[in-house]
């Protein structure tokens, strides 16, 4: 295995893979970041970002997840080399190298932007110091979504050589994901999808916001957290590799 | 000449699955906008613009910048695959011809997903009980005004495809691009930026919004980039070792 990933290394060198994901995650933490953190922002500064990084991370991770997952299988796809892989080594085997280099890819950049939000709250002297607890529940809650959208993009990659076929079932997931993050009203909808999961899993809420007072009496919340569904994520996940890593070792490359 | 290319590009994409996603991916905003519409009717209270807003402003901004930078993704790749490109630029026709019969294969699609976003729009309004009647000239003009934004992106995206021959980079570049027409409408620069054109001209709620007046100049601007990037490219495929 070691040496798989070794290969994955050196195939993958000067395409810049590792950059692509940093920009992405650059880009994310522009736009989650960005504004003003005075007043009401400044004094719940870390709770706002609990509140609304989620829906950021619901738009890059998975958009990130897919460029990567197809980057790395599309390198085998475009120059016919899966035959020469499968007669070298157990097909399972090739599927698990590529994820386990991909994953950590963009688990880096998770981390990386998790420390990013930590410093620049720190850095615009946002009240209190950070709640590490909630935070680090904020990081697995980015993580285990991350994995189980990049296992269904992963296994899209690498069994269809038409890599429109990936970006196309991620886009339209991703979407999916995005929009039932703004209709609270029916909260089995983000539960139907992998990508809706960073909004299941989201555990701050705003209350007591208006049209007329604004943020005068508003105020954020840590609400309950859904551990019956983070299971049944956990579950999918687990079960769409073993079905994934099945159909391409059947598969004919 | 140009008709026989288009019919070569329609050969190369028959029995080709990338047209489902442009059908799909408008229904979601349909459906899912409707709802959050319900939802926030009292909030919402602009009727069919309200719903305008609700249908488009993802789409806009993120989701068919990507599908466009997609599809010309994938009709380049058909030439950069089997070294195709030396058969292509080998044969007797024009380089610009060639550019422009697949921008002309794009712009086609843009135009399709342009007009069934209006379909869906018409009916999620009766769907959801709007009483006035739909803007329907309003829609006219924001559909072909998106779809002539969106032709400015797939000429810039099928150019970064003619250059880079992975498949998930020019993607990549669209989805940065769908991001910066963002900030720069909300810099007041959108009806310049070439990534911003078509959420500028769809009206989806930027904060830069378009008057009657200014329509012909919007089409200018559109046209001048088209025609830029189309004269660049072909002095790329003329000059260039691809």
């Amino acid at each position: 295995m070691i040496k798989l990933l070794k290969c994955e290394f050196m195939k993958t060198r000067r395409k810049y893979i590792f950059l692509t994901a940093i920009i992405i995650t650059a880009a994310g933490l522009i736009w989650g970041l960005h504004g003003e953190y005075s007043g009401f922002f400044q004094k719940n500064g870390w709770m706002v970002f609990l509140y609304q990084l989620p829906l950021i991370n619901a738009i890059f991770m998975p958009i990130m997840s897919i460029i990567i997952s197809s980057r790395l299988a599309d390198i085998e796809h475009k120059g016919i080399m899966f035959k020469q892989l499968a007669a070298i080594s157990e097909k399972g085997r090739i599927f698990d190298a590529k994820f386990i280099y991909g994953i950590s890819i963009v688990l880096l950049c998770c981390l990386l932007n998790w420390i990013t939000v930590i410093i620049f709250g720190y850095v615009n002297d946002f009240a209190g110091d950070v709640p590490i607890k909630l935070y680090l529940l904020f990081l697995l809650f980015t993580i285990i979504p991350t994995i189980a959208v990049y296992i269904f993009q992963h296994t899209i990659a690498m069994l269809f050589k038409n890599q429109a076929v990936t970006f196309f079932s991620g886009i339209i997931g991703t979407f999916l994901g995005l929009f039932s993050m703004f209709l609270p009203q029916i909260p089995l909808m983000r539960k139907l999808f992998i990508w809706g999961y960073y909004g299941v899993l989201q555990f701050v809420g705003l209350f007591g916001w208006t049209k007329e007072m604004r943020y005068d009496s508003a105020y954020f919340e840590v609400m309950n957290i859904d551990w019956t569904f983070f299971t049944v994520l956990l579950i999918i996940s687990i079960a769409m590799y073993i079905i994934g890593r099945y159909l391409f070792s059947r598969k004919e490359v | 000449m140009l008709l026989r290319l288009l019919k070569s590009e329609r050969m190369k994409l028959k029995r080709s699955p990338v047209w489902i996603a442009f059908l799909i991916m408008p229904i979601i905003p349909a459906l899912l906008g409707s709802l959050n519409y319900m939802g926030n009717s009292e909030i919402l209270t602009s009727e069919w613009y309200s719903l305008w807003t609700q249908h488009t402003l993802f789409t806009c901004y993120f989701f068919l910048p990507i599908m466009i930078g997609v599809y010309c993704s994938y009709i380049m790749r058909i030439e950069h695959n089997n070294n195709n490109w030396n058969k292509i630029l080998t044969t007797p026709v024009s380089k610009p011809m060639i550019f422009i019969s697949k921008l002309i294969t794009v712009s086609r699609m843009i135009l399709i997903s342009e007009i069934w976003i209006a379909i869906l729009f018409l009916i999620s309004g009766y769907a959801v009980g709007i009483s006035s009647a739909p803007p329907y000239q309003s829609v006219i003009i924001w559909c072909l005004l998106g779809a002539l934004g969106g032709i400015v992106m797939a000429s810039i995206q099928l150019f970064f495809s003619i250059y880079i021959k992975s498949f998930a980079l020019p993607v990549g570049i669209a989805f940065a691009g769908g991001l910066s027409g963002l900030v720069f409408l909300a810099k007041g620069f959108g009806h310049v930026w070439p990534y911003s054109l078509m959420a500028y001209g769809m009206n989806s709620n930027s904060p830069q919004q378009m008057i009657s007046s200014e329509y012909a100049q919007f089409a200018v601007i559109c046209v001048a980039y088209i025609l830029i990037v189309t004269i660049i490219s072909s002095i790329v495929l003329s000059k260039k070792d691809i």
